[in-house]
């Protein structure tokens, strides 16, 4: 047995461990993750099991239609609307579609952002000069404005909201790659590897897009928190989803921005139901940030 | 240092013409049009026409696009379909709004952020540490308009401390010459006009601040914990120094460079959240403008309104680019 072996049979080490092995320790002694996953528990939980837990359905007449309608108590958890529909029911249906506007902007903007990132960072030379103009080109324009723009020509379809909030994300997410691999791309082990004759593109997939996608994991969960922070604000602004019919967070609290006075749960029930889904989300990626950054090791 | 800021400058010519050209194409793709927008029910095909035939938006887009260049290298913007205004004065009204509200922001957000941050780093891992984490986390969760519209009505509407909506009282006179209605009011000495334009700037400032402050908090801490690890500070305290210079003049300098980096990029969503803010505190700014241009389809304000954000985020850039150098004086710019 040699001395290091000694050591570590000493020291009770039997495996080394490897960086994911090393981050899922961190993250599991990360109190505040740990908060952020039981939010999103919560918030997936009410996603999928809505029409178990609600009495009603979400677009049911489930009281009286009412100017000033009735407040938390009773048969109603968090009251009724104008149109006299049972607010919690319509509160956990809207998980669902912000979870899906959450999930399938993200992978929007997480495929166009990673593809034009790999070809910038991988392939450089006017690929990348092209490719990073368009970026910069789209950043200079505020993200909401961005947003409100394509919304105005695409349409207000849940699909193609949830299109536009993907397609503002594309920058941040081509930039982030492009960063990351324009790092590795010179190291040793990329050297190694082309000059044992490994082609390209498997390069690119094989080696350098696993080291470089950390940064990316964490940035992709921040950015579902955005995306249902964005839609509510489309909505805020007249063009969420056009469907009335849809039980959307932020446009439930828009349509009584105005009520505060008359009507406070049908704007504040709504309210904290994207802050606690944002902030979960944001606590988890928070906390990968940390279990993935060696550096904030303690 | 001059040459990297001349040639920053240069470079936003290529990016100006380029995002005119698509600003251009993005206001003639938005269903409807002037005419529509402006007749409403009255629109018939020889109403459309004639509206369309007064604005040249009959010709061919390429024509259309060369004369909007044209008018615009000799500072023509156009004039607004709707108010009949010219577009540059409408953003010499605006822009002073949303710059007033958003310097206030972020002043807020920086004088409470630093220090918020400095002490959580100082204080490592102790109950004021974790306090500030989860309140940031929180502060970048709320949604802006959200917190807005409870700020609006606990503090306007309940308590009644501070006013509702706009930038000053109707019953105030006040002469402005800068459109900057706290500089006015300190140029003409109005000091009553100051106060109540204050006032009408806290509740949207702090709104709109909240996130800045959020992440201004947590950079700092993060910022500041790196440099408390150094050689340097260690070296510091141990010939002697007093605490506080150490803190003053080697942690807390070293640690604004991150810091100054965020404030600038924060710069650009501020510009998002003024959009929201100023919808709920109905502030005559430059994103109330921009959005009610997209309603009405007024392509000249929304081309001038997009194109000025734009210069004001790329200007921006450039303004923290140049600040590290004088941060740290190890980064030279070429």
């Amino acid at each position: 047995m040699s001395i290091v072996e000694a050591e570590a049979a000493q020291l009770n080490v039997d495996r080394p461990s490897g960086l994911w092995v090393d981050a899922w320790d961190r993250f599991k002694r990360n109190p505040a993750a740990l908060v952020g996953i039981a939010l999103i528990v919560v918030f997936i939980v009410a996603a999928v099991f809505a029409p178990q837990i609600a009495s009603f359905e979400p677009n049911e007449q489930a009281g009286p239609l009412a100017t000033n309608p009735a407040g938390p108590g009773g048969d109603h958890l968090l009251g009724l609307d104008q149109q006299g529909r049972d607010v919690f029911t319509r509160i956990l249906f809207g998980a669902r579609l912000s979870l899906l506007v959450g999930l399938v902007s993200v992978a929007v903007g997480l495929a166009i952002g990673l593809v034009l990132g790999a070809l910038s960072g991988y392939l450089g030379g006017w690929v990348d000069f092209a490719i990073m103009r368009l970026m910069d080109l789209m950043l200079s324009v505020p993200g909401l404005l961005l947003a409100i723009g394509l919304v105005t020509i695409m349409g207000r379809g849940l699909f193609q909201i949830m299109l536009v909030v993907g397609i503002v994300q594309v920058p941040t997410f081509a930039r982030l790659l492009r960063g990351a691999i324009l790092g590795q791309r010179e190291s040793d082990y990329v050297l190694a590897a082309r000059s044992v004759g490994v082609p390209g593109h498997r390069i690119l997939l094989g080696h350098i897009l696993p080291n470089s996608i950390a940064p990316v994991i964490v940035q992709a969960t921040l950015a579902m928190a955005t995306a249902i922070i964005e839609v509510a604000a489309l909505s805020f602004v007249g063009l969420g989803p056009a469907d009335p019919r849809l039980p959307e967070w932020g446009k439930m609290l828009a349509e009584n921005a105005n009520r505060l006075e008359q009507s406070a749960h049908l704007v504040i029930f709504p309210g904290l139901a994207i802050v606690f889904s944002a902030l979960g989300i944001n606590l988890i990626g928070d906390g990968l940030r940390e279990a993935i950054d060696p550096k904030l090791k303690s | 240092m001059l040459g990297y800021v001349l040639r920053r400058l240069l470079l936003l010519f290529p990016i100006l013409l380029g995002l005119s050209l698509l600003v251009f194409l993005f206001v003639r793709a938005l269903p409807g049009g002037p005419a529509i927008a402006l007749l409403g029910e009255r629109a018939n095909d020889q109403s459309i026409e004639q509206i369309n035939e007064s604005l040249g938006l009959d010709q061919p887009l390429p024509v259309q696009y060369g004369r909007y260049l044209k008018n615009v290298a000799s500072g023509d913007l156009g004039s607004s379909v709707r108010t009949r205004q010219p577009v540059t004065s409408e953003l010499s009204r605006r822009f002073p709004a949303t710059v007033e509200l958003s310097l206030a922001a972020m002043i807020f957000a920086i004088f409470a952020g630093i220090p918020l941050g400095f002490v959580a780093a100082k204080r490592y891992g102790g109950v004021l540490d974790n306090v500030s984490l989860v309140a940031s986390l929180i502060g970048v969760s709320i949604p802006v308009f959200f917190l807005a519209l409870l700020l609006k009505y606990i503090f306007a509407v309940k308590l009644g401390w501070l006013p509702t909506i706009g930038r000053l009282s109707l019953t105030v006179q006040l002469d402005h010459p800068t459109n900057f209605y706290v500089l006015d009011a300190i140029l003409t000495a109005n000091w009553t006009a100051l106060w109540d334009a204050i006032k009408h700037l806290i509740l949207p400032a702090i709104a709109l601040g909240t996130i800045p402050l959020a992440i201004v908090a947590r950079i700092t801490r993060a910022a500041t914990l790196d440099v408390l690890s150094e050689d340097y500070v260690r070296t510091a305290r141990a010939k002697g120094l007093d605490p506080r210079v150490v803190d003053r003049r080697h942690v807390l300098k070293n640690a604004m460079l991150p810091v100054v980096t965020v404030i600038g990029l924060q710069t650009g969503l501020l510009l998002t959240g003024a959009v929201l803010t100023e919808t709920v505190f109905a502030w005559p700014g430059l994103g109330t403008l921009v959005l009610d241009a997209i309603r009405f389809r007024d392509y000249a304000i929304l081309q001038g309104g997009i194109l000025f954000f734009a210069v004001i985020f790329v200007l921006v850039n450039l303004l923290v680019d140049v600040s590290y150098a004088f941060l740290n004086p190890r980064i030279r710019y070429r």
